[in-house]
């Protein structure tokens, strides 16, 4: 059974200050578009991820605007410079107004 | 038949084959990583009120440039409820002073054309997105940056769509 708003956020394992990272994060979510129907031909109305913030270290450093056209379970990459240490939090909002959260640790290895 | 012993017709095919052969290595050179999608397309046509008016509304009078931009998406989408889309600009400058500040994706045929826009910023280092979309029916799609200059490059890609992903 999937849980709506579970979110994952994938990051390197091994970072070195100024890194230019690749970020990958997933939320479960049906994106309903609004525009199909139940197998009993009720309409399932439109519910969706409308809004995405990335904030780094306390800095937003992306907002993502999206429709029901994104795909269900939406994933997402992008890159990041990893030029300090701090956490990396995405926010998914959805079209009724509930909030998902992650957060990734950005740390530098000392190897 | 007037062969001169200066030029033969043999030679004069060869330069010829040459000349062509480098125009298009050099054609090649200018549109770099294009491995899907098609490569000397004109851009697409405006097909109608609804795509014209989100581009009026974003992008007002500014020219829409071909380039600077890469798209990559499938040519042919079997599933149209989960299509790839891959955009990059690896020679924008991502700078404090002068960076890519959006990206607007455009899907011509979908109940929604404005699919989505991704606000960046230079923390990001370089523009680098791969998200994964539904798509109604065989169109183009757009992806259209804004620097923080306000310069305006976009890149088209023709998908064909087997399998109805928006209902």
């Amino acid at each position: 059974m999937m849980t709506i708003g579970e979110a994952r956020i994938r990051v390197p394992s091994k970072i070195q200050k100024g890194d230019l990272i690749s970020v990958s994060a997933i939320v479960q979510h049906p994106m309903d578009t609004g525009f199909f129907r139940s197998a009993d031909g009720q309409p399932i109305p439109a519910y969706f991820i409308k809004d995405v913030t990335v904030t780094y270290a306390g800095q937003q450093v992306a907002h993502f605007m999206w429709t029901s056209g994104i795909s269900r379970d939406p994933v997402v990459t992008f890159t990041l410079i990893a030029d300090r240490e701090g956490p990396l939090t995405i926010r998914w909002v959805d079209n009724k107004g509930a909030a998902f959260e992650q957060t990734a640790q950005i740390a530098f290895s000392t190897t | 038949m007037s062969r001169t012993p200066e030029e033969p017709p043999r030679r004069e095919f060869l330069k010829q084959g040459l000349a062509i052969g480098v125009a298009l290595a050099a054609g090649q050179a200018l549109r770099p990583g294009r491995v899907f999608g098609s490569v000397v397309d004109p851009d697409p046509e405006v097909p109608n009120e609804q795509v014209a008016r989100i581009l009026k509304d974003l992008f007002g009078d500014r020219p829409i440039r071909r380039g600077q931009v890469v798209l990559d998406m499938p040519v042919v989408a079997e599933d149209g409820r989960v299509v790839p889309v891959m955009i990059e600009a690896p020679d924008l400058p991502m700078t404090t002073g002068n960076y890519v500040k959006a990206v607007h994706l455009i899907v011509d045929h979908n109940p929604d054309p404005y699919l989505a826009a991704f606000d960046v910023t230079p923390a990001m280092g370089k523009l680098s997105l791969q998200f994964r979309i539904k798509m109604k029916r065989t169109t183009w799609v757009r992806a259209i940056v804004e620097t923080s200059s306000g310069e305006v490059w976009a890149d088209y890609a023709r998908v064909t769509v087997s399998l109805n992903g928006c209902g």
